[in-house]
Formats: structure tokens, sequence, C-alpha cells
């Protein structure tokens, strides 16, 4: 009988353990989802594991704390997107073969930057809906080595709410895994018995079907890249100093790439769950709860970053390269950005290996910025236009939805 | 690709520049719908009504929650709530599967209430919880209870005897001053509120002199509960009243106190008193244990029998036939308690934590998940109960007796899921129901002997979007009831 437990062990609540500064309420509130720091920087100073009864919820703010989850597989499970919406065991994720990471290494090294100059290109006038958000959808098309249609990318945008808990929303993202699945099929047909080494080419030759595909796509990270990208141009755009000091050396870039995902992590936080009662952070956390680590306390956490709520292009408490089997590399942190990836468990990159998605996420979204530096120098924010983050729902990701531009 | 530029396709699906306050945001406001219509959701492709979750936060959902209950039965019996990592169960054989099954879905860790109440045998299962169930149960019914009764009529008929000489609690009665035979009382003021906190504190064997401190505490700590806006009051009352207990405790470990009956004969030691010599496990009760359970049979059987008098009231009135018939054989009033407690209960239902992955309806619920269960809903479920919404007195389909653990399905009537049932079954159902019948009745005769005729003050309370047509009770109870006592004579 795993789990079952006749005693109680939950502690009663004891006076000045809960916050009078915080409503639970505030945590799903239009507030959050505007600036979500504020009010998580309550929680990590003051109640560092907080129980959150109406989200029935534990919340986890402190960088060190944080990490110690995030790395734990044997105590903390994650669930699938697949999962979360309901089509666990429908579709395999082959995201984690070796020939599918290769093709996702090679579409971004090699036609990364391509795209993204292409795209800015064709750009019309805002750099978050016309660029930022579309450079995730070329990338997959060029990989897949198919054409970028508007019904593949309205399919695309829809999918990716699948997992939503707004029930439209997520009805439009199940739909959407429907229409992929039946989309891909037919094309992975064609392609099983050719040699190409795009992804429907490799899906279709590990004997993948359409709703694998559809699944692999689904638990792919689409929205680091874009919102990386679309949080430092936010800020760029809105603080010529900075604009000007990146622009007089490039070599600043992948610090303020690093910098933006310490400081504005478009991820602000990520849910486990508990293999079974795991005593933590004071606390007996039950089997099966809800455990939701939150980056952005974690980044901006005074324990481990001087004035963390500082933007700084050159910090010395952040470590600038991958961090490897931690969240720490050279003794430094590395800031925490769910999405790309729990750190490579390899001490070096293995020959064999494609690079990890935080490495390859961070070069190009320091090329795309680089590009953008080089072809639009004079690029500056439309008249009249304030440019803020923020997350369209409680879960999404917190980033620039809007972000007009006149190119000089 | 150009005939439709990507940023368009995205400000489609994600309704960027859409202003409407459903696009976006944790907060939705619902437009408030007449009551037994629910509001459109939208609908799945195979046309499946959905269910937002941002309902369950809104005041549309407070006030006129069944129909939407009602869609959750028939098309999503097993819903998974995303936005607030729980499961809700709605179906009466689900619900009573559920609470049948205590090692499959267990009360730990119950929370919502520990976090004040402290723990308590509501979060416990199994064993435990059997140990520690019958520490006081006896009291609450049986002989213990009834040598008590005509102590707690005696009670009921000093608190509405005030109403007319002028001892009546403030603000609780407004006298017409045109005509001072006509007036105004508050149900809640005048008397559901105090007297079951009143009968509880008799068996527990609080001192009286602690009485007014003891509903501070009290309504602070049901303020509380559940992690709400004002936990913290809650939590700093409960602190307060484990101090005041632990002083109690410590005399009546010396020296018990008594309940007596009516011709002045001891029928046992109060309920405190029995816990301070009580010995679980080799061990005696610590009086934080005793705090928590004082906290527990308070919490437990005040707010829910106020919730159920005022209800049982506020539908009779508006049902005014079966007003009658109930006043004419006052033997109907149990038939009218378990209708009311069917048709609008005070307690919306209990959580249950899976202790295995558990598939109900093809839906696969993991070990350690919240479940809901649902108790309003059960009780609306037209698969047990005829035209659910439709408050009868007479229904054939409700068991009107006695309520026990193992639920009642006998001749085609069911008994409701206002108490629970299994092994955490409500032991105060027999007590509610006697303070509640009991205190109706007493009331009924009052009127009666004083040649009074009752009706609800409609001007004084809330009336529904319409403006004309009273409110629902929705989920709960409500909060106040104003009658009005004319002068039947004229
Ligand atoms: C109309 C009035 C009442 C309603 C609707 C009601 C409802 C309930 C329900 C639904 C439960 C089950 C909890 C579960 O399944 O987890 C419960 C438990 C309980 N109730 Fe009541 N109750 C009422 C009155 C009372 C009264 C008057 C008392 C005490 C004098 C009381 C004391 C308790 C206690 C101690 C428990 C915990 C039982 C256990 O977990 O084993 N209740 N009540």
């Amino acid at each position: 009988m795993s789990g079952f437990r006749t005693y109680e062990v939950y502690q009663r609540t004891r006076p000045g353990e809960t916050t009078e500064w915080i409503k639970p309420r505030q945590l799903t509130s239009d507030a959050y989802l505007v600036d979500p720091y504020p009010l998580v920087a309550i929680l990590r100073e003051h109640t560092p594991c907080y129980r959150d009864w109406p989200g029935n919820a534990f919340w986890v703010t402190r960088y060190d704390d944080v990490t110690s989850v995030f790395v734990d597989d044997a105590n903390f499970e994650t669930r699938s997107r697949a999962q979360r919406c309901g089509r666990d065991g429908w579709g395999r994720d082959l995201g984690e073969e070796l020939e599918v990471l290769r093709c996702l290494e090679r579409a971004a090294d090699q036609q990364g930057e391509a795209i993204a100059r292409r795209v800015l290109s064709e750009m019309e006038g805002d750099l978050a809906t016309e660029v930022f958000a579309r450079l995730p959808f070329e990338l997959l098309c060029t990989a897949m080595a198919v054409e970028p249609t508007t019904d593949l990318a309205r399919t695309y945008l829809h999918l990716r709410r699948a997992t939503s808990w707004e029930p439209a929303a997520r009805r439009d993202g199940l739909d959407a895994l429907d229409r992929l699945a039946a989309w891909a099929a037919p094309l992975l047909e064609q392609r099983r018995s050719g040699d190409g080494d795009d992804l429907l080419s490799i899906v279709a030759r590990v004997g993948g079907s359409g709703a694998d595909l559809a699944i692999t796509v689904l638990e792919m990270d689409h929205d680091t890249l874009h919102g990386v990208l679309a949080n430092l141009w936010c800020r760029l755009l809105t603080e010529p100093e900075l604009m000007d000091e990146v622009r007089g050396d490039p070599l600043l870039v992948k610090a303020a790439v690093l910098e933006t995902l310490r400081h504005r992590p478009p991820i602000v936080s990520a849910d486990r769950f508990t293999r079974h009662e795991v005593e933590r952070f004071g606390r007996l956390l039950p089997e099966g709860a809800l455990v939701r680590l939150s980056a952005a306390a974690a980044n901006h956490d005074p324990r481990v970053f001087t004035d963390p709520d500082v933007f700084d292009l050159h910090r010395r408490d952040l470590c600038q390269r991958e961090p490897r089997g931690q969240y720490r590399a050279d003794g430094l942190p590395s800031g925490i950005s769910f999405g790309t990836g729990a750190p490579s468990r390899h001490p070096a990159v293995p020959e064999d290996r494609p690079r990890s998605r935080y490495a390859i996420v961070r070069d190009l979204a320091s090329t795309t910025t680089r590009a953008i530096l080089e072809d639009a120098p004079q690029l500056r924010p439309a008249d009249g236009a304030t440019p803020t983050l923020r997350s369209l729902r409680i879960g999404e990701p917190h980033t620039c939805w809007s972000l007009p531009v006149v190119r000089g | 690709m150009s005939a439709c530029p990507f940023h368009q396709v995205l400000d489609e699906t994600l309704r960027l520049s859409d202003p409407s306050p459903d696009a976006a945001g944790a907060r939705r406001d619902f437009p408030l719908m007449p009551v037994g219509q629910a509001c459109d959701m939208g609908r799945a492709s195979d046309g499946t009504p959905l269910i937002d979750p941002r309902l369950f936060d809104s005041a549309e959902f407070q006030r006129n929650p069944y129909p939407y209950y009602r869609i959750m039965r028939d098309h999503h019996p097993v819903f998974h709530d995303t936005l607030h990592n729980c499961y809700w169960v709605t179906r009466y054989a689900d619900v009573e599967a559920g609470y049948l099954d205590d090692e499959g879905f267990n009360t730990i860790p119950k929370g919502m209430s520990n976090g004040v109440l402290g723990n308590t045998q509501l979060e416990l299962s199994g064993i435990e919880h059997r140990r520690r169930r019958n520490l006081y149960g006896r009291h609450l019914v049986g002989q213990a209870l009834d040598r008590r009764i005509p102590i707690i009529e005696r009670l009921a008929a000093e608190m509405i005897a005030s109403w007319f000489d002028g001892t009546a609690p403030d603000g609780s009665i407004v006298v017409d001053e045109r005509d001072p035979s006509r007036r105004s009382v508050e149900l809640g003021k005048a008397f559901a509120n105090e007297f079951p906190i009143r009968v509880v504190c008799q068996v527990l064997g609080f001192p009286d002199e602690a009485r007014s401190q003891f509903f501070y505490w009290y309504s602070s700590m049901m303020n509380g509960l559940g992690g709400s806006e004002t936990a913290h009051l809650g939590i700093g009352a409960r602190q307060d009243l484990e101090d005041y207990v632990a002083d109690l405790v410590a005399q009546r470990r010396v020296q018990p106190t008594f309940l007596y009956d009516d011709a002045g004969d001891p029928i046992g030691k109060d309920i405190i008193s029995e816990l301070c010599t009580t010995v679980v496990d080799g061990d005696l009760l610590s009086a934080e244990e005793i705090t928590s359970n004082i906290a527990l049979v308070v919490g437990g059987g005040g707010e829910t029998t106020r919730g159920a008098i005022l209800n049982m009231w506020y539908l009779l009135l508006q049902h005014r036939d079966q007003f009658d018939r109930v006043r004419a054989d006052p033997t109907l009033w149990d038939a009218a308690f378990h209708e009311t407690l069917r048709c609008a209960s005070s307690i919306g239902g209990q959580p249950r934590h899976t202790t295995w992955d558990v598939t109900i309806h093809g839906v696969t619920i993991p070990a350690g998940s919240l479940v809901n269960m649902v108790d309003f809903s059960a009780n609306h479920d037209d698969r047990v109960f005829a035209d659910p919404e439709r408050f009868d007195v007479f229904r054939p389909d409700l068991h009107t007796g006695k309520i026990i653990r193992s639920g009642v399905d006998r001749d085609g009537r069911r008994s409701h899921m206002a108490f629970g049932v299994g092994p955490h079954l409500c032991p105060g159902a027999w007590i509610s129901q006697q303070e509640s019948v009991l205190g109706s009745r007493v009331l009924a005769a009052a009127l009666d002997a004083r040649r009074v005729r009752v009706g609800i003050d409609v001007d004084r309370m809330p009336a529904d979007i319409d403006g004309t047509s009273l409110a629902p009770i929705g989920l709960g109870a409500i909060r106040s009831l104003w009658l009005t006592l004319e002068d039947a004579s004229r």
C-alpha cells in the first residue's frame, strides 16, 4: 500500500508562518501576469516553501532550493505535456532521439542565422510578432524541410496551447495535435524510404507516426528562443545606453543573452510533482504534491546574486559558460532558464552528441541579435511605443508581445 | 506565407489584440445568468460543452452553481482542473464510492482545514481514524443525547422568548414604528448563529464565562479556513483558543466536569473532560490535540447547522404550501431538514487524495492528487433524485430517517450526501438534526402561541439579478434571513 499512511503528519500552520503580505489569489492576478517579480520576492524572503491552497501547490522560490528540486529526478517527477493535456500514450516523444537532436542542432546552427536575416528583412514594423515569435516556427519548418504555410503556422501556434487550463485554447490545441498528425502522416510515408536528414525523414525512419511527430513537436521548447530575444530587445530598445554599449562591443551580446535569461526568464516557473513523500524546505511534501519552481524568484535571489534586480552586462556572479551537471560552473550560478532542459550531465560535450539545447538557444539568440545589430543598425522604437512584458495567461511565457520599431 | 503573414496568424490564434476580458488573464467575469441556466463557455469540436475552471472563483458560480454541475456530471464526470490542480468528481455514485473507499481515497492531507483547525480525525484514515473517531461520538447520539433533549429545547425556547421581551441580541429585531405589532427579525442573529454553538459548547463543557470570546475565536477560525485571505487571523485565533484551553485542560485533568440531565443526574463527563483523560497509543492527548478536537466539533457543528436552519426556513417560506403542511404536522420537520440538506446544504463537499493511480470514466488520476468530491452535485444528480432542482419535502426518492454510515438505499429512497457517507460520515448528523428540528418546532410553536404570522421580509433580503425575485441560495448557506412577524388576527 504505497503512499497510504493512516496518520496525520502535516503540521498546522503556526502564527507568523503565513504571510500577511500576500494573498494567494495575487499569484493568479493580472498583476502577477504583468510583473511577477515583487510578488514572488515576498514569498522568497518570507516563506520559501509557500503553501498555496487555492492553487494547491507548494511554491519554491530560493535559488538553491529550486535547483535542488530541478536536478532531483529521484524525488521529483516531470509530467510531460502529453500527460498534462490528456494525450499520454497517444504518441511518442522522439525528442531525445540522437538523430532528432542532431537535426535540430543542424537547423539552428547552419540555417538559423539566414532565417533570422530573412525574417528580419520581411518585417514591416513589429520585431516581437514578426520576427521573434516567428523564428521558432521557421526553424521547425526548415528542420522538417517543408514550406511554412499559413495553415501550418496556425496549427503550430494552437498546438502550443494544448496544455492550457483554458478550455477553448486547450480544445484548439488538441485539435491542432490531430491536424498536425494527419498532415504529417502522408509526408512520413513518402520519406520513410529516402535518406533525407530532415526531421520528418528521421522520424519516419525510426518508425514514427503522425501522432509521434505531433507529440515530439508538442514537447519541444519553443518559448525560450522567442522569449529571450523579445525580452532582450524590449530592454535594448527602451534603454538607449545599453543599446549603445552592446552595439559598441558585439562580444557583449552573449552576456546580454545570459543576463536576460537570468533577469527576465521567459518561462517564469516550472512544475514538478513529488514521487513520494519528501521532507524538504522545513516541510513534509506529500506524495503527488505539485511543487511550483519559480525561476523569477530564484534568479533574483539576493543570496546568490548581488543586486539581483539590476540588469548588469558585466556581472561577475553569473557564470558565462554552460553549466554541467549542476546549476553552477566555475563555482558561479548559471541562472535558471526552464525550457532548455536540465544542465547536461556530461562533463564535456561528447563527440557523438549534439550540444545541449541550452547552448543551441544561447548561440542562436546571440547570432540573431548580432544579425539585427548589423542589418538594422538604426533600429529604434516606434514613436509612442512603450513595450512591456506580460504573460497572456497564467502558466504562459512572460515576454513581450508587441515591439513596434522603425528602421531608422 | 505571404497571403496571411505570420503575425496575423499569431494575433488570430493568441487573440493578442482582443480586449475582451475572457481572452486573457486569470480572472474572468462570467455573466450572471437566470437561475438554472448556464452561460456559454464554448464547445469542443464534438459539441461537448466546455468548463472554464475560472468559473469556480466566480460570483456567478456562487449563486447559480447547479446548471454547471449538471454539465460536469453529464459531460465531465471527472473534471481535471489544471488551474487549481485538482479533480472534481460530481456524480452521486462516484462520490459515494470514493467516500466508502477510504484506502483508495484517503483524507490525507485534508489540509484545507487543518491549517487553522489543526490535525483532527478529519485527516486521519484507517486504523488511526477508527481509534479517535469514537472518543466522544456517543455524546452526539443515542441515550446521552436523548437525556439532554429537554435542555436543548429549553435553550431554544429561552432564545426565542427574548424576541418578545426586549432582550434579543442587538440588531436582530426591528420593530415597525407605525405598527408596533409588526416586527422584522433576523433569524441568524436572533437564533441560528448562536444556538448550535451554545448546544455544542454545552456538550463540550466549554466554560460559559468565555462564551463571547469563544464566538470571536470561532468566527475568525471559520473565516480563515482553506488558506483564505484571512487565514492569518484564523491561525492567530486558533493559537489564542489553544492558550486558553491549555489552562482548562490542566484543571480538568485533575478535576473533570460533568453533564447533567434535566433532573440533575450526571450523564457522564463532558467532552473536554473526557478528552483530558483519554489515552490514545498509550499517551494522553495533548492540549493541542484537545484544542483541535474542540475546533473540529465547533467548526463542524456551528456554521453547518446554522446554515441548515436558515436555508430550511428560507426554502419553506418560499414554498408556502409545504410550510403549512409541515406546521400542521410537526413530524414533517425531519423530512424538511433532510430535503433542505439535499437541496441546499451548507457544506459543498470534501477533499480526498488518491492513494494510488485510479481511472474513473476514462480519466486517470495520479496517486497523491487532490480530488474534490462534490456533495452539492451528488445531491442534485438526476440519476438518483428526480427533478433535483425542485425543493419538495414530500419527494419519494429521499431517505428522511436516521442517517447511517453505509448510506441508505431502501424502497427507492436514498440518503443525501450532505453528511458524507462511510467512515467519515458526520458524527454530528443526529444532533444537528435534533437541533434544527427541535429549534424549528419550538419556534413554530412560539409563533402559534402568540398568534403571529411569519413571512420573509423581502425588503431586507438580497434580490436576484432581476431585482425582484429573492436571491438563490447558491453554494453554502444564506448569510442572514429577515422574517416579518405580524399579528395573525388582523
Ligand atoms: C447540518 C449540519 C452538518 C453538516 C451538513 C455536516 C457535514 C459534515 C460532513 C459532510 C462531514 C464529513 C467529512 C468527510 O467526509 O471528510 C462531517 C464530519 C464531521 N462533522 Fe459534521 N456536519 C453537520 C453538523 C455537525 C455537528 C452538529 C457536529 C458536532 C456536534 C459535527 C461534527 C463533525 C465531526 C467531528 C466530523 C468529522 C468526522 C470524521 O472525520 O470522522 N457536524 N460533517
